[in-house]
Formats: C-alpha cells, structure tokens, sequence
C-alpha cells in the first residue's frame, strides 16, 4: 500500500479546495439552470383589477370551516392562488390566531383527491341529468338532512328546503362535541351557551372537557389560556381516565376510572359543604346528591385518593372566583354547573352568553344523539331520500348502529362532498361541492363571538375544478326546485346573500358591502341572555363504569374526528401526547402493560361486545389502568391517499349505552378485552424518549417562584 | 497479489494535491483581482454615464431568437415611437416582477391603431376569445433566486436625483441590453451570478447571500 | 485584490474581537426569539402552519421512522420534570413537558465553521442562513447541530408531497428543496425580506412586531415573540433584558436566579438566540 492513500479525509481536501475555485468560477458559468430562454410559459391578465399585482400577496378575509368553532381568516392570494392562512386579528372568536386544522384548510382545498364531477351510481354524469334525477326521487316524502354543525344563510336555506319538501328532519352530526356542557347549562341555568371567562378565574377545574385541544372552540380557549397563566398564574386542574391536551398542560392532572367524573365532582362538592362550609340555597335535590358522596365513596368508584379530592376542593376555595366546566358526561357537565353556583362562580367567570337577535341563523349544533336517531329512524323505513353534506356517518357510527344497513333502507341518497369518503360510496347521487376557501357563506360562531357578529366566508380563489359547486349554490337550486318562496328571484348565491347582508346591515351600498368583505364579519342586533336562578335538577349518575377494562376514545386536534385524515400535514403532525404520526395506537397504563406483559409496540386486539380493531399500544402512565385510550380519526377505507392507516376506534364503541339522561353515545363506557396479537413492529414517533436525562430542556419551576418574580415581568 | 502492487508506482496524490491547490488558488485570486470590477467600456474616453450614479454593466450575451405568439417589435413601440418601458411593465415599479402588461392595455390603442395588421388581428381574436397569448419567456433568473425589479428602479431611478422618469430605458438597459433596438425580445445579457455580483460590488449593492438566494 | 486581502483582514478582527468581548458581533440586526414554555400547549399549530409557509415536505411514515421528517419546527415531548424532583410512580400528575425547537440561530453556530463550501452562514441579521443551491449535502452541519434542527433531503419528496394540484399552495418566496439538501429553520427569512422591503419604500426603518414569523404569527395562546435584540426598545430585547440573560456568556450571572428565562445548552457556548421561560407548575 502507498503511504499517500486516498481516503475520505484526504479526497474531500483536494475536492475542497478545487471546489472554491470552481464555485467563484462557476458564478459566470451560464449553466443549464441559468439558461432557460423559451423554455418556460409566461401568461398575462386579460383587464386585471387595479390592486392585482403579480408577485405581491394580497389578503382577502374568510371564515374557517375545519371545526365548528368559525374562526375568522385571512387568506394570502398571489397570482390568484391561496397560499397561505392566518387567523383574523379582528375576529373576537380567534384574535389572529389559529389552530393546526386551520392551517391545514389550505390541503382541504387543494387536496388532490377532490371530486371534479357529479357521480351517479358511481359514474360521472352532469349536473343536469343528477339535478333532474334527484328532483325525481327527492322531492316528496320523507326527505332528510344530515350535516355537521351549520349555521347562517345556509342553514337557512337548509330549513326552508326541509320545509318545502315536507316531514323530513334535520340530523345534525358531531362527534366531537359540547351537548353534555349545553344540556347542563339550559337546564340548571337556563342558557345553553354561557361565557366562560378562563383568563379571570384563579383556579380551572375541568371534568373532560378538553377546552385547548377538541372542545367548543378550542382557539378562544387557548387565547383566554395565554392569559390565565400571567401572573396572578392560575391553577388547572383536569379530571379524565385519559390525557388529554389539556390534561397535558393541567397543574394537576387526577386519572379518574372512565365514566366516573361525575362521581368525583360530587365528592368535590361533598369537601366543600362539608370541609369549607359552603352550602346551596333552595337546592335541596342537589344539596342531599353531594351530601350523599363521600370521598370515600368517590375513592371506590372512580380511584381518586381522598387526599387528591381534598387538594381539589381546597384549591377552589383558595383561588377564587374558579371556573367548573365539564364534558364527561351530562351528569358530570349538571354537577359542574351546581358547583359553580355553590363556588360563587356565577356572574364572575360564568356570564350569560349573547348571540345574535336572528335565530334562524344561529348555529344548530351537532351531536352524536342525531346519529343514532338517524339509523333508527332509516332502518324502519321512515326515511325516503337524505341529503348528506358535511358529515361522514359511514364512518363515525358504531357497529352496533348498523349504519350499512340504515344507508341502505334508505331510498335515494344524495352526499354533497368535496373528497370521497366512506359515505359517498354508499350514494346513488355525489354532487363536487366547492372546498371552504372556493365558497360564499356566513357563519355565526357557537362561542367565543362578539355578541350579533356574523362572519363571513368569501371565496380565496377561482374554483380549482369547474364542475364544482358551493353548497349555498346548491341548496338554492334545490330550493327553487322544491318551490321554496322568494328565490327566483336570485340568480346565484352569491346574489342571495349579498341581498340578504345588505338588509341585516341596513344598507344597499356597494362600499358597505366592501366594508363586509374586507372585515370578514359584519354586526346585527344582538341578543344577549339571562341566567334563571338555578334549577335544583336531580344529580346523580350512571354507575355503568366502575370496573374493569374500558374502552375510551378520544379526539385530538388534528385528525379530529377522522375529517382531516385527508390531510398529510396532519398525518405527519406528530400527535400531542404519544408523538406518533401516520398509524393508530393504543394507550395503556404501564400496570395494564406489565399484567399482560406487553411492551411498547406490541400489537393487541380490542375486543368489545360491539367489534374487534388491532392496533399497537403506546404505554405511558397519563391513562387510568383501567383505561384503554385509541385516539379517533384514523382507520379510513375511503378517504383519499393519505388516510388509509391506522385503525377506527368509533366502531367498536356499544351504540347502546346511552349516557346518564340522555341519548348521545358516550365514548367511555364499553367494556373492552385486550389480548397480544403476537407481533411487535416499532411505533414511528417524532421521540422515542419521554425522558430528559437531565438536561435542561423544558425546566419546570414551582408556582411559588413564578409567583415572587411574578414571572419575570 | 501484494507484491504485484507494491510494485506499480504509487499515484503521486502529494504532487497532485499541490497543483490542484495551486491550480484552485490561481482561479480564485485571478477572479478576485479580475472579476470583481465591471468591465471597462472601451479603451480611451469614457462617455457619459448613462446612468448617472452608477457603473453600467457592460457584459453582453447573444441570446437567441426566440418564437413568440405575437410578432412583438420592441424597436417599433420602445424605439421609434418612444413609448416608456414603464408604461407597459407597469408593475415593475411596484413588485418584484416587471410583468407582461395585460392583454386590456394593448387594446386601448389597438382597437384603433394598426387593426388591419395580421399580428394586431391574431391579438383581437384572443382578445375577443378571453385568452392570453402564451407568451415564451426570454429573460429568466432561476426559482431559487429572488429578485426584485422595484427595488432596481427605486435605486436606479426615482430615487436617483440625476435621473428622469423618461430616462427609464436606461435604468432598465442595466439587465436588458438596449431592448428598442431589437423587434421581438431577445436576451441580451448574460444575468449570471457573476454578472449580477459585478454591478453589486460597483454599485454598492447588498452583498449578503439572503438577499438574492431565497 | 485590495478587497480580498480588505475581507481577510476584517474577517480576523472580527474574530478575535468575538473572543476577547464576548457576545461582540456586527451585526445590523439581530433577530431573536423567546418563547414562554408556561404559555406553550403544545398543540403543534406552529409546525403546521411552518409546513404551511415554507414549503416543508411531509415524507410519510417509513421515512419519519428514519428520521428524516422535515419538521423545521417540531415540539418535542417529556414526561419528566427532572427540574422538581420524582413524578409520582403511577400517574402523571403534572402534565407533560412540551418543547418547541427549531433553528437556535446561534451566534456561535457550530454548523458554519465545518461547511465545505460556505453553503450556511451568519447573516448581517444575526441569522444562521442555509443557502440551497450552494450545499452540496455533505451534512456536516447536521452532525455538528447540537440540536438536530438541520434536515437533509434524503430524496426528492416533490411527487409526493405536493401531488397536483398542490403544488400550487407552495409559496414562491421561498424554494423547494430538491435531493441532497440540508434545509432549515430561516426564522421566516421572506417575511423580513418584505417588511425591509416595504420600510425601504415608507423611507423608515424596520418597526418592531411588523415581522411576525408564522409559528408566532399562528401560535394560539402568543407565547411565542419575534424581533431585534439590538432594537433596545424591542419587546425581545426587553424580555431578555428582564430575564436577565446576556449573550455571549456560556453561564448567566443573574440577581435574581429565580427568573425564568434560559437558554438550552447554554454551556456548550453556542450563544443561541431563543430565550426560553421555563415551565411552571404547582406543587
């Protein structure tokens, strides 16, 4: 061997320093990448508008359709492209900002799996001959809705279709949602949307409520959040069997048994009347109910230590006013609303909401109560023709509701999608609906608005697929076919709403209506409520979940409730606790784990009354032991390139188990059983450390310090 | 095997790497003392300034002819009739792209002006069929580069004192080469890197990476 | 030739002058971060929205295993708090850690020195900049990132991340990374273009907040702030300056060792630029 070798060290030398030579040299060198005359396109306007430049952005005002929380937007246009999305800072609902699925509405729009055309039976057919067929099939009898959350001149338009064509009903399905929290506050209080002021309250208990994440509107929330932990820091608290994002960020996070929160919240307030003395005037139903509960009790049926209820209550009292809010369950969400009051919450960080004076347009919220109601009622043949937009029930329906079958009783069933997914598969009729950021609309926000502020949705661009329509278009053309008064004369919905604006801001003016645009929200009357003085409804709750292994499902913000699956940002977004991206997981207790002796990437299967889903597991000590948490959203069949992952928790949920005094299904109450499946294959995650060793990466302080340099301000 | 080896002689990777060291430093000092300034005009008198404030770039680069969808003459609208390049590339002044001026402009005189010509008509017929001419483009920098034409012209002419707006054929010859005196556009200079650093260094330009590399 | 020998020169004193005054740079500005960990949820809608505005591919699961995602912005994840003792043995009870990390755009940056071709560079910004078509994908500058915030172009992910029509949402201020680059975190280098370009034409300097970046332009509950230490009168400088961390220092001297703000990895003496405020829990 030569003592002069070639080897790595000694090749990149040499190649170093010829390579500064011809890198200066080669700055003159026209290369293949400088050389490109003819070879690219160049088109310009025909008679473009004055302020449309090329190369120079500019911002229209939207609305956010990604959840129903209506976020304002701004949308950068260059070129006549949305390139990019931002929170409006004048929408009191966002302030500027926005959340993960916001950002992503941009790969809604421009996702490459949209449907370009009308489909009939499967087949590409034109508008014509699918409007001609649905007035055939649809425009007598039983004629059913089912959406999301809708809200504005849509639902409008939606309401007098229903009415137009007769008995059919209006299903709205969510999910994700806030029925147990609204039920609560119309019964004890006497409004179903009260303001929650989280930035002025000391001390926030939240019964599985995940108020940063999935929870009404989550961005409000966080906004309010920024400020609760300035100084005067509040104190978060959070009671749920598994972590949530909340949970995550809470001061105390209490792992209660799946189910059990409302046994925790009595024994809450057990430890204030009897601890703290505090008492209930004229609510003797409730007084006994939390009387009744003692922490013992509650340490048997929900696995919460005395000393943890106490640290609760104790916190309440000492940082006050605080703010209860629940989600777990409708009886959870009941005694949160009872606490308040005996807190002295009431009037302090719980206020009256305000709306807007025009019901018609307010917000008709979903629920998974409208879903079950729904396969009842096509499975017994009630239903002649549905109309399907904005919801997947294909896919979010448990087993046990036989959605197959329900669809399929059903006559003639018409979905209005932007992206296929497991519903339009089962349509005889699938209408290309324009995406949130081709279409006009308003959006009156459930929560969070300023009182009488209607948001509005204009176009970003140019539909990308010509054959699209929007669905205010398209309900305006099945009103008028279904003989609805008053919409010949419109031309377009475009057309509908302007007029229709123009009359609840009192003014015809081109500039008023510029005005509108550029904000993207406009004021009307608005009307604001009272409390009732509290209801002493009975308290108490299902004793279903006390023991055993229970199935609990959750979202996440992101994938949400499987709408975004679609999206590989959102793929590739690492999920906020278990950090893993593009598969499902399950969550398990390590004790769950070592009983089973299973470890991290283990594939197990699920097996409740209702179905059977394989998947990994994740072990971590943020669930219950007697929780198995899957997160939702993924397990897709139909749902475009990017969702075909993971697995679908929802279907094995029991449809059976109605929560306590109510019908919606509830997301913690199955039984579950959980054997290996043998195989173990490594979870792909952003980390696959949970631990800092040592390092200073996030150091974390005592509230104490905080609290002397009162955060360094 | 080893001693057939050892018997070859040895390449001389010593030898070599000390003529590619000098070979490299030759090319990078020879640059630096040759490359680094615009290069002079022509020998003897130097003209006046066409630019005033500014060293023009003199490179020049035969660019060839390439085909448009219109037969536009630069010499004929820029050069004999003397309209200003602004007054087309409007946009030059305000973005970062000069652009191409919309079909509506070349209408506002041709609906009048030279209808009965065979280029004027094909113009009315995409016109009045809504489509643009796909025109090809001929200067090009590539997508990794930023560069912004307002700034050029704010630099070059309405902030330079010396200079008129109606001199903005001059400002635009920097990069362009004397557009009016050629019928369809060609290009003309080479719009290299060292081409653009060149009239950076004599013109004081930013010399930061960023500012261009994007 | 005056030039060269002129760069050379000042390229030493600038050096030396760096090692004797600790924290002593040139620079026009100097942009900077801070970052309020008590504030952070962790609910990633600044690495989408990162995504969003700089062309970040997404590479699917196989190449995420690899590690090579794309994440300029990423927030990691801890579930202890080596800082308050032992978390309790069966549950945890406070939560978990959420870390945002990205570029630190050390003032010291170890990747610079070891790039072959002076592909990344400090700016007269005060930033670490990475210029695409310079690299030539050695990833030296990876392997000396302290951090792992420097991402290589394993391969081309254009066909997949941006099947059409998608491609027409990547913003054209920025390029598309092909095979065989590293990339990085700019601090959203094209906002700063635009608003200097924008003060140029008012004839005023750069205001402080008229850049946001988009992780702090989106970040829901604000606890993100963006701007020029050297602007006295910036919130940045101010919030560094309450804090009580100076720059150039590998240990803060602090009067008051309870205020929050810290550096990570201070020690190593890489100055970074993003001033963390810790965490804060009750216990």
């Amino acid at each position: 061997m030569s003592k002069t070798k070639i080897n790595r060290r000694n090749f990149l030398k040499v190649l170093g320093l010829g390579g500064a030579g011809a890198a200066l040299a080669g700055c003159d060198m026209p290369s293949t990448v400088t050389l490109e005359e003819g070879e690219e396109k160049i088109y310009s306007y025909l008679a473009p508008e004055e302020y449309v430049i090329p190369g120079v952005g500019v911002w229209y005002a939207s609305t956010c359709l990604q959840c129903p929380a209506a976020c304002g937007t701004h949308g950068r246009v260059r070129e006549g492209r949305v390139l990019k999305l931002e929170g409006n800072p004048d929408s009191a609902v966002n302030a500027g900002k926005l959340c993960q699925m916001g950002q992503a509405a941009l790969q809604a729009h421009f996702n490459p799996d949209r449907i370009t055309a009308p489909l009939i039976n499967g087949q590409p057919a034109s508008w014509d001959d699918a409007l001609a067929l649905i007035n055939e099939k649809a425009s007598g009898g039983n004629v059913a809705w089912m959406t999301g959350t809708v809200s504005g001149h849509q639902r409008v338009l939606l309401d007098a279709h229903l009415a137009a064509t007769g008995k059919g009903h209006h299903y709205a399905v969510e999910t994700v949602n806030a029925r147990a929290w609204t039920d609560a506050g119309k019964t004890v209080l006497g409004d179903a949307m009260p303001t929650l002021h989280l930035d002025k309250a000391k001390a926030v208990l939240s019964l599985g409520a995940d108020l940063l994440g999935t929870w009404i509107s989550p961005v409000t929330f966080m906004g309010q959040y920024g400020k609760f932990r300035a100084a005067p820091r509040g104190v978060l608290i959070m009671v749920e069997p598994a972590m949530s994002l909340t949970g995550a960020n809470a001061d105390q996070w209490v792992a209660a048994k799946p189910g059990t929160e409302a046994a925790v919240a009595l024994g809450v307030g057990h430890l204030l009347m009897t601890k703290h003395g505090l008492s209930l005037n004229g609510m003797p139903n409730a007084t006994s109910a939390f009387q009744s509960m003692t922490p013992a009790q509650v340490h048997e049926i929900a696995g919460v230590s005395e000393a943890a209820l106490n640290k609760i209550a104790d916190t309440l009292v000492s940082h006050s006013p605080s703010l209860v809010i629940a989600n777990a369950s409708h009886a959870a969400a009941r005694i949160a609303m009872v606490l308040n009051i005996m807190l002295g919450n009431v009037g302090k960080t719980l206020t009256p909401g305000a709306s807007i004076a025009a019901d018609p347009l307010a917000p008709m919220m979903g629920s998974s109560k409208d879903l079950a109601e729904f396969a009842q009622n096509a499975a017994a043949g009630k239903i002649d023709a549905v109309f399907i937009s904005g919801a997947n029930p294909a896919f979010v329906a448990p087993q046990g509701l036989d959605m197959a079958a329900a669809l399929k009783a059903v006559g003639f069933k018409v979905a209005i999608a932007t992206c296929h997914d497991e519903t339009t598969k089962a349509c005889d009729v699938v209408l290309p609906l324009s995406s949130a950021l081709e279409d006009w609309g308003t959006h009156v926000p459930a929560y969070g608005g300023k009182p009488g502020v209607v948001h509005l949705q204009q176009p970003l661009m140019e539909p990308l697929h010509a054959d699209t329509r929007g669905l205010g278009d398209i309900l305006l053309t099945l009103g008028k076919s279904a003989g609805v008064d008053g919409l010949d004369a419109f031309e377009d919905y475009y057309g509908y709403l302007r007029t229709a604006v123009s009359a609840m801001i009192g003014s015809e003016l081109e500039g008023d209506w510029h005005r509108v645009l550029q904000a993207g929200q406009f004021e009307t009357r608005a009307a604001s409520r009272a409390f009732s003085a509290g209801h002493d409804v009975a308290l108490g709750f299902s004793e279903t979940a006390v023991s055993g292994l229970h199935l609990v499902t959750v979202a996440r913000q992101g994938l949400y409730d499987g709408r975004h699956a679609n999206s590989s940002w959102l793929q590739e977004a690492p999920d906020q606790i278990s950090k893993a991206v593009w598969d499902s997981w399950a969550e398990i207790h390590p004790k769950t784990a070592a009983s089973l002796n299973l470890k991290d990437g283990d594939y197990v299967r699920l097996t409740t009354a209702s179905g059977a889903i394989t998947t990994r597991v994740f072990i971590y000590k943020g669930v219950h032991p007697n929780a198995v948490c899957v997160p939702m959203g993924r397990g897709h069949t139909d749902y475009g390139r990017w969702a075909n992952n993971g697995v679908n928790p929802l279907t094995i949920v029991d449809a059976h188990l109605g929560d306590w005094q109510s019908s919606e299904i509830i997301a913690t109450a199955s039984l579950v059983k959980i054997d290996a499946a043998g195989e173990n294959r490594h979870l792909v995650r952003l980390m696959d450390t949970d631990q800092q060793y040592g390092r200073k990466l996030v150091a974390t302080i005592p509230a104490q310090q905080f609290g002397r340099t009162q955060g360094g301000a | 095997m080893s001693t057939e080896r050892s018997k070859r002689k040895p390449f001389p990777w010593v030898q070599a790497a000390v003529a590619a060291v000098v070979v490299g430093a030759s090319i990078v000092l020879g640059a630096q003392i040759f490359e680094r300034q615009l290069h002079p005009e022509s020998a003897g008198v130097a003209p006046a300034p066409r630019v005033p404030g500014a060293e023009f770039p003199t490179d020049t680069f035969a660019g060839k002819d390439v085909e448009q969808p219109i037969n536009y003459s630069h010499k004929l609208h820029a050069g004999d009739l003397g309209i200003n390049c602004l007054y087309c590339h409007t946009y030059a002044r305000r973005s970062k792209v000069a652009g191409i001026p919309p079909t509506a402009k070349c209408m506002g005189c041709h609906t009048v002006v030279g209808t009965d010509k065979p280029e004027i008509e094909k113009l009315t017929q995409m016109w009045q069929s809504n489509q643009s001419p796909a025109w090809n483009k001929v200067n090009d920098v590539p997508d990794f580069v930023h560069f912004s034409h307002e700034r050029h012209l704010q630099k070059f002419l309405f902030d330079n004192p010396e200079m008129d707006i109606k001199n903005a054929p001059d400002v635009c010859a920097m990069c362009h080469g004397d557009m009016n005196q050629v019928g369809v556009a060609k290009k003309m200079k080479p719009l290299t890197m060292g081409f653009c650093v060149r009239c950076h260094e004599s013109n004081q330009g930013p010399s930061d990476c960023t500012r261009c590399h994007k | 030739m005056s030039s060269l020998l002129g760069n050379i020169f000042k390229g030493w004193s600038d050096y030396t002058k760096g090692n004797e005054e600790g924290g002593h740079h040139d620079y026009e500005h100097m942009y900077a971060m801070v970052i309020d960990l008590d504030m952070c949820t962790g609910c990633n809608a600044c690495s989408t929205a990162c995504y969003a505005e700089n062309n970040l591919a997404t590479v699917g699961e196989e190449y995420f295993g690899a590690r090579q995602a794309m994440h300029w912005m990423r927030i990691e994840r801890y579930f202890d708090e080596p800082n308050v003792g032992e978390a309790e043995a069966d549950t945890q009870s406070r939560g978990a850690s959420f870390l945002p990390m990205m570029c630190q755009h050390c003032n010291a940056a170890p990747c610079e020195p070891v790039c072959p071709v002076a592909a990344t560079y400090h700016t007269p910004d005060g930033l670490n900049a990475q210029i695409y078509n310079r690299c030539i994908g050695s990833r030296y500058c990876a392997n000396n990132c302290p951090f792992r915030v420097r991402y290589f172009n394993f391969y081309d992910h254009q066909e997949t991340a941006w099947p059409a029509p998608m491609e027409q949402q990547l913003n054209p201020d920025i390029s598309v990374r092909s095979k065989g680059v590293m990339e990085k975190c700019t601090f959203c280098i094209q906002r700063t273009r635009a608003a200097r370009n924008t003060a140029k034409n008012e004839g005023r300097a750069i205001r402080d907040g008229e850049i946001q970046t988009a992780c702090q332009q989106t970040c829901p509950t604000s606890a993100i702030l963006f701007g020029d230490l050297l602007d006295e009168t910036s919130a940045v400088h101010q919030a560094w300056k309450r804090h009580q961390v100076q720059l150039g220092k590998y240990a803060q001297n602090k009067t008051n060792p309870e205020l929050r703000g810290y550096r990570i990895f201070e020690e190593l003496n890489v100055d970074t630029k993003v001033l963390y405020l810790e965490r804060v829990r009750e216990v």
